[in-house]
């Protein structure tokens, strides 16, 4: 009982919040994610005022860069039954974005010491791609890397997804990441130091329609050829593997119970931490402003924190990656999307895989603490960068999650958030040298799935780098491929 | 925990994990089962620390109970339904009784599960099993519930949130300036704490809201600010005999008045039953007519503070100590301190605290009862989501939200009163409200 507790909820005492701005997670979104504070029943209410009064009463952040993290909706926990009789017109887009952007939060956060003026690459993004590549390149010995990110650690798609990972994709090169990466994080803790949850309940697809079930059976085939163990499934053995689903106007079922879902946060400071110790700076809440670039190379990026010189830049900013690019002027073909999400009351186990229904793009699956975690895709969503949520998604989600689980209706919704998807015309991503400034390389448009491609994306990335140049992947997903026209569509995507 | 007052409402039997409990129908289920005697409410979901009520506004996790096969319902502001089952949550075998506590003593200081066995092949696996069997708080509910009530959807001039000091205040100047509100009441009565916290000096009458009755929403949280094709509005959900109704409330402006949260404020045993936010023990008191303890212990700082001790003794408590965390209290009796409170005792209630008094040696006091005054956080929450920008307030040590005198906040269409801005007396919170009503109309302050 010896505990001071300031977050009830999730049983955060004052220790842990020392301990974590002594792990250098001082500011209150990245304090909040490394102790949970703040995301349990009551989302801040009775802990936010007592852990800001800490963090200033013993010097951990000055009461300027006291800026606290973001309410989202809903205020109060809300039946998941009630949010689903919201009116939603499917002919209309979605419309509007709360919480308001206010875009001070950074700026007030911004470190006054100004950025190195020199290094040999920049990384620009801190997200997975990112601090990845920077770990994988210091493992080989290159250690003279600045890895710009604009937020917190976590703040873009990489902090703000549903941790899904798995090997069902709908094309060779893709299994083959998504298998490698899979291994990787089975080592993760042990290579890293840091647990990243994994847990392999494996994935669960449903088809509803005629022309998705062929899908999802010509899928499993190609799995099956590439040494995945995907199962087809009647919606009888499917509801063997989840109880609580309905099967009503399911076809058939595909599962490989090596997929899973692991716990984002994480798996980002398990890089950064790796790349801090190995000497290489990760600088955050830091903006890219432009590039100095001349005779067709990147010869300098610049900051609100002073100009970088460098030999190599590499853009694996997300969704913000075309923005970055045109200020070399290079157009980029992404655009990002907005997916919203959200999370429920934390539950007792009783859903082990991450269960998707590929027709509407309904996912969810339970996080470690037990939450309903979960998306759907809007297909009217507009082009943007929008970080907003809307009434409208969580109507439509919860109508297609009470389809699969009636029970949940009394369900409450604790917390609903967005990120973009960074989308490609062919929904694969754009890796390689940029025609006419061979030193800026593109490490973008994983279309809402590059958290679990990272840890194989940046293996071979950074061995390419190295001078490894016979690997094929920087030929198959270059940018060059959109004028040429070689270009293979992926079909697994959801959310 | 005594009942100073009759109760209201019809004597009726709920039941508790199996047993026969008496009750009032209509009085929140938690105030019911303290009448009762029931200390422990729920386990806390890591360490399986013993929990009982402490906000009595729903904006904690103390008191979640199973409700007629409900998981994770907030007993606080649940009424009393005659015949109606209620269970403890996360807790084996029994939540007075939970083997899972161990986990509270093997990790005094807290825990890093990032790091914990990290790499330790077996250890983790083991870790993994373990913590997904321990993982969540309720279960899932028992059956399917019904369609529930189409969404309501209204068009207003003017939406305002919240009808305490300063919401009430502001309704009834709209009322008088002839301008069509609607107006989102949490509770089911108006007032907040001119009904429910200690009396401050100069406090107003409660609002008597006889002439614009028909625009309150009383029982309809706000939980967002939302925008569409068609504008900002406001949802909420209508509480009712068929269960919660989604309101949208589209509005040209909106009056944000929602108060505060009770803080908690660290000390060693800070979450243990019988630890309750000095605004819900003077709720308990003065709508339930319950006394939260005979021997109380205060400590915090700030009005609160003072107007609660006072209101306790009013009701037949004795107060035990007042450790005033900030400054030397102005009647220094021989029991009120400036000072540091230390540890609440007791293994599955309080029984004590201990507390340094400023440049003294630590003192153990006997109370049943300590009282958290620290001035409540600001309710920021919708204020922000609308566009208002929040900011730390050093004074106040709270996040207050930014605003003129009037109310007016960075977003055009959106004014906030009462303690959104840092706190202040039940009075001042009148004439913001009334301020940023005028100037939301458009007139004059």
């Amino acid at each position: 009982m010896s505990k001071s507790i300031v977050c009830a909820c999730e049983d955060v005492s004052i220790e842990d919040i020392d301990h974590a701005v002594a792990k250098g997670y001082s500011d209150v979104e990245s304090v909040k994610r490394y102790t949970g504070f703040g995301t349990g029943m009551c989302q801040g209410k009775s802990c936010l005022g007592a852990v800001a009064r800490h963090l200033a009463q013993s010097g951990a952040l000055p009461p300027g860069r006291l800026v606290p993290f973001t309410p989202r909706p809903p205020v109060y926990p809300t039946e998941l039954s009630a949010l689903a009789t919201a009116p939603v017109d499917e002919s209309q887009p979605p419309i509007g974005s709360t919480p308001a952007s206010l875009g001070y939060s950074f700026h007030a956060l911004r470190p006054e010491a100004p950025v190195p003026e020199r290094a040999k690459i920049v990384i620009i993004g801190g997200g997975i791609m990112g601090l990845a590549l920077a770990h994988n390149l210091g493992r080989l010995g290159e250690r003279d890397i600045v890895v710009l990110e604009k937020g917190y650690l976590c703040a873009g798609a990489s902090g703000r997804n549903g941790g899904g990972v798995r090997m069902q994709w709908g094309t060779p090169t893709n299994i083959q990441l998504a298998k490698r990466s899979i291994e990787l994080m089975k080592g993760f803790a042990k290579d890293l130091g840091i647990n990243i949850w994994l847990r392999q309940g494996g994935y669960l697809f449903l088809a509803k329609s005629k022309a998705i079930a062929e899908r999802l059976e010509q899928s499993v085939k190609l799995h099956n050829e590439h040494g995945v163990s995907t199962q087809l499934l009647t919606p009888d053995a499917a509801r063997e593997v989840v109880p609580a689903l309905s099967m009503k106007d399911v076809v058939v079922a595909a599962y490989n119970e090596e997929d899973g879902v692991i716990f984002p946060w994480p798996f980002l400071w398990g890089y950064a931490q790796s790349c801090q110790r190995q000497g290489i700076q990760v600088e955050t809440f830091t903006s890219v402003t432009g590039f100095e670039v001349s005779g067709g190379r990147v010869r300098k990026v610049k900051t609100d924190r002073g100009d970088i010189a460098c030999d190599t830049a590499v853009i694996s900013a997300g969704a913000w990656s075309p923005s970055i690019a045109r200020l070399a002027g290079v157009e980029l073909p992404n655009e990002p999307h907005r997916h919203e999400i959200l999370a429920t009351e934390p539950l007792k186990p009783f859903v082990s895989p991450l269960v998707s229904v590929l027709d509407s793009g309904l996912y969810f699956s339970q996080s470690m603490r037990g939450e309903i975690v979960g998306g759907m895709g809007d297909p009217r969503e507009p082009v943007g960068l929008n970080l907003g949520s809307t009434l409208r998604f969580l109507s439509r989600f919860s109508r297609a999650l009470l389809e699969q689980i009636p029970a949940a209706g009394q369900v409450k919704v604790l917390r609903q958030w967005a990120g973009c998807y960074d989308v490609t015309p062919d929904n694969n991503p754009i890796l390689g040298r940029t025609p006419g400034i061979p030193n800026l390389i593109q490490m973008s448009g994983f279309v809402g799935h590059g958290f679990m491609m990272a840890p194989a994306v940046a293996e071979r990335t950074a061995a390419w780098m190295a001078g490894d140049n016979g690997d094929e992947l920087f030929t198959r997903f270059n940018l060059e491929r959109f004028r040429s026209g070689r270009l293979e569509r992926e079909t697994m995507i959801i959310g | 925990m005594r009942r100073i007052r009759p109760p209201q409402g019809e004597e009726v039997t709920i039941e508790l994990d199996g047993e026969a409990i008496p009750a009032r129908e209509g009085e929140p289920v938690a105030a019911a089962l303290l009448a009762a005697g029931e200390k422990v409410f729920s386990r806390s979901i890591k360490y399986h620390r013993p929990r009982g009520p402490f906000c009595m506004s729903a904006a904690c996790c103390h008191c979640l109970m199973r409700v007629d096969g409900v998981p994770d319902v907030h007993t606080c502001r649940t009424p009393v339904r005659a015949g109606m089952r209620l269970e403890r949550q996360n807790a084996y075998p029994t939540a007075k009784v939970d083997v899972f506590e161990s986990i509270d003593w093997l990790f005094p200081r807290g825990l890093d599960y990032h790091q914990m066995f990290a790499g330790v092949p077996v250890a983790q696996k083991v870790m993994l099993q373990v913590a997904r069997h321990l993982a969540g708080l309720g279960v899932l509910p028992e059956k399917a519930v019904g369609q529930r009530l189409a969404c309501e959807t209204l068009r207003v001039p003017v939406a305002v949130v919240g009808g305490g000091a300063a919401g009430s205040a502001a309704a009834q100047a709209l009322h008088e300036g002839g301008a069509p509100f609607v107006l989102f009441e949490r509770e089911e009565v108006l007032g907040g704490r001119l009904v429910s916290a200690a009396p401050d000096p100069g406090a107003p009458e409660a609002p008597d809201p006889e002439a614009w009755r028909g625009s309150v929403r009383l029982r309809a949280p706000v939980i967002g600010l939302y925008d569409d094709a068609e504008g900002r509005y406001l949802a909420a959900t209508q509480d009712g005999p068929e269960g919660p109704r989604l309101v949208k409330c589209y509005a040209e402006k909106f009056l944000v008045a929602t108060g505060t949260h009770a803080a908690m404020v660290p000390f060693e045993g800070n979450d243990l039953p019988g630890v309750f936010a000095a605004r819900a023990a003077a709720l308990l008191l003065r709508r339930q007519g319950l006394l939260v303890g005979d021997a109380l212990a205060l400590v915090g700082w700030g009005p609160d503070l003072y107007s609660t001790a006072k209101l306790a003794e009013e009701g037949g408590a004795r107060v035990a100590a007042l450790v005033d965390m900030r400054r030397k209290p102005e009647a220094a009796g021989d029991v009120a301190f400036q000072g540091e409170p230390l540890r609440a005792h007791g293994r599955s209630h309080v029984t004590a605290l201990t507390f340094r008094p400023e440049g003294g040696r630590a003192r153990k006091v006997s109370c049943d009862a300590i009282l958290v005054a620290a001035p409540p956080s600001p309710a920021f929450e919708l204020a922000r989501q609308g566009g208002a920008r929040v900011a730390f307030s050093q004074e106040h040590e709270v996040f207050v939200v930014e605003a003129g005198p009037d109310g007016k906040t960075h977003a055009s269409d959106l004014w906030v009163a009462g303690e959104l801005a840092g706190p202040r007396s039940s009075r001042e919170s009148g004439e913001s409200g009334r301020r940023a009503a005028r100037s939301l109309l458009g007139k004059a302050a």
